[in-house]
């Protein structure tokens, strides 16, 4: 019963949590770390991996350093964070942001570079000037890539999600998955499992259906 | 108004002398694995304005190399190129290109690439859109003014592009093998469409091909180059009558042409493989 609870126990936690107003308090205490930190750490990601992609000055500076901290789990910055900003809300974003800027940036790089050459020329040769060219030649032509990269930082979001949680926190699902295995609520448990997974499949459906319309071109 | 008129004439005569484009003493020269290799050696031909030179040679021999020196693609160089009298550094509007490949926006309609050059170079988007619109009923794309490259066909997307490079009405246009990578019978149309566009639009045209005969129905004057190192081998003037089409391959006077053509390039040929046997 506690290490396998039936469907009937899950399903009666989940109503409970949902009855006591619980739910919806971390459902959305959830979705604010999880948004917030993608649209701070995809936009610092696109804006670095066009700098990086287009100037090798920026790049050789840059580069090097963002290829060190890349492969570091963010589950490992936990007690870090915790020392650096207390059990705050802007620990747990750093955490999220953290996760999902490198991905960006990696694919917005790679993105950039990969722009084909002979699109490059032919706007060359129509005078396009340097900021147009990054505007509507570059940053275009890396598009797809970029966008990968953010469908893919959708689950990462929800991975750090979970670290970020972890580190002390006083709502959100996995705090509340975390609480319920301290009192061996493994219903609780399982329905809070259940929840962050329906959240990340709904998230990145959301996703894919966006990115249709982001590249509108295809 | 004494100025003008004492240097209206002078600048009239300095005009009709002076070509469109002039190349001298071009030598380009790649740095490989290898060592250097010289892709072009000491190349050196005037084009008057508003004529058609074909450059024609086998495929490695520098005359795309050549045409992206003249466009400012490739830089760097040793000679003197000068277009319009202005030595060339880099790419510039007057000098329009369309490449082997169409290379359009793939994320712009066929209206807003065609109306791209005029935008960079400031005009309004309703100036820009007007020039596309003209453009497009001139290239006979008018039901696709709306759709997107990928939608087109190779020659589809081709007609685009010589739109596109058309649309800053350019005063020398480059084009590098263009219809290379068509089908013969579209091949066919495109040349035909191009040589009937060449009667309406005054630009200077430098078409590079590794097609003889493609070079002979469209050129003024063909340019025989050879490879290893990149030489121009032969200048053949071609006195066929204008308007002319593609048609014009059955008619005696161009078979003769081809026939002179063809020797020079056998010729060239047996002794590059001579020489390769000698090293």
């Amino acid at each position: 019963m506690v290490l396998f609870p039936p469907p009937t126990v899950v399903a009666a936690a989940v109503l409970e949590w949902i009855r006591s107003g619980q739910f919806f308090s971390d459902l959305l205490a959830s979705l604010f770390r999880v948004t917030t930190g993608f649209i701070i750490g995809g936009a610092l990601g696109i804006l670095l991996g066009v700098l990086t992609g287009q100037f090798p000055v920026i790049s050789s500076l840059l580069s090097p350093l963002f290829h060190i901290l890349r492969p570091i789990p963010p589950i490992a910055f936990v007690p870090i964070v915790i020392l650096w900003f207390g059990l705050s809300e802007a620990g747990k974003l750093f955490l999220v942001v953290w996760g999902v800027f490198f991905t960006v940036w990696l694919s917005t790089h790679i993105g950039v570079q990969k722009v084909d050459r002979g699109l490059i020329r032919a706007a060359l040769m129509l005078g396009t000037p340097r900021r147009q060219m990054l505007q509507e030649i570059v940053l275009l032509g890396a598009l797809p890539y970029i966008v990968v990269g953010l469908r893919t930082a959708v689950s990462i979001s929800f991975y750090t999600l979970v670290a970020a949680e972890l580190a002390g926190a006083f709502a959100g699902i996995v705090y509340r998955i975390e609480i319920a295995q301290q009192n061996l609520q493994t219903g609780q448990v399982m329905g809070g499992l259940a929840a962050l997974g329906l959240m990340s499949f709904i998230a990145d459906r959301l996703f894919a259906a966006l990115a249709e319309r982001i590249v509108w071109w295809r | 108004m004494k100025l003008a008129l004492a240097s209206s004439p002078a600048s009239v005569e300095s005009a009709r002398k002076q070509p469109a484009i002039q190349v001298s003493n071009l030598s380009i020269v790649f740095d490989t694995k290898r060592g250097q290799m010289i892709a072009v050696d000491r190349v050196s031909f005037d084009v008057a304005p508003g004529e058609f030179v074909c450059i024609a040679g086998p495929s490695g021999c520098g005359k795309s190399t050549v045409l992206n020196t003249i466009a400012g693609l490739e830089v760097p160089f040793e000679g003197e190129i000068l277009v319009e009298g202005a030595p060339v550094y880099s790419p510039r509007p007057d000098v329009g290109m369309v490449f082997q490949q169409p290379h359009l926006f793939p994320w712009k309609s066929v209206r807003s690439n065609i109306a791209h050059g005029p935008r960079m170079l400031g005009k309004s988007k309703t100036e820009a859109y007007a020039i596309a619109d003209d453009l497009i009923a001139m290239v006979g794309l008018k039901r696709f003014a709306d759709a997107y490259p990928n939608t087109l066909s190779g020659g589809m997307q081709q007609r685009v592009a010589i739109a596109r490079a058309l649309a800053n009405q350019p005063r020398v246009l480059l084009m590098d093998e263009p219809f290379g990578a068509l089908d013969a019978q579209t091949r066919a149309v495109m040349q035909d469409n191009l040589l009937a566009l060449r009667d309406r639009i005054k630009a200077t045209i430098v078409f590079v091909t590794h097609d003889i005969d493609e070079a002979i129905v469209l050129a003024d004057r063909v340019l025989i180059m050879s490879a290893g190192p990149g030489r121009i081998l032969r200048e053949v003037a071609v006195k066929l009558p204008r308007p002319r089409s593609s048609s014009v391959m059955v008619e005696p006077a161009y078979l003769s042409l081809k026939k002179d053509c063809l020797d020079v390039i056998r010729a060239e040929g047996l002794r590059a493989f001579n020489q390769s046997d000698a090293d």
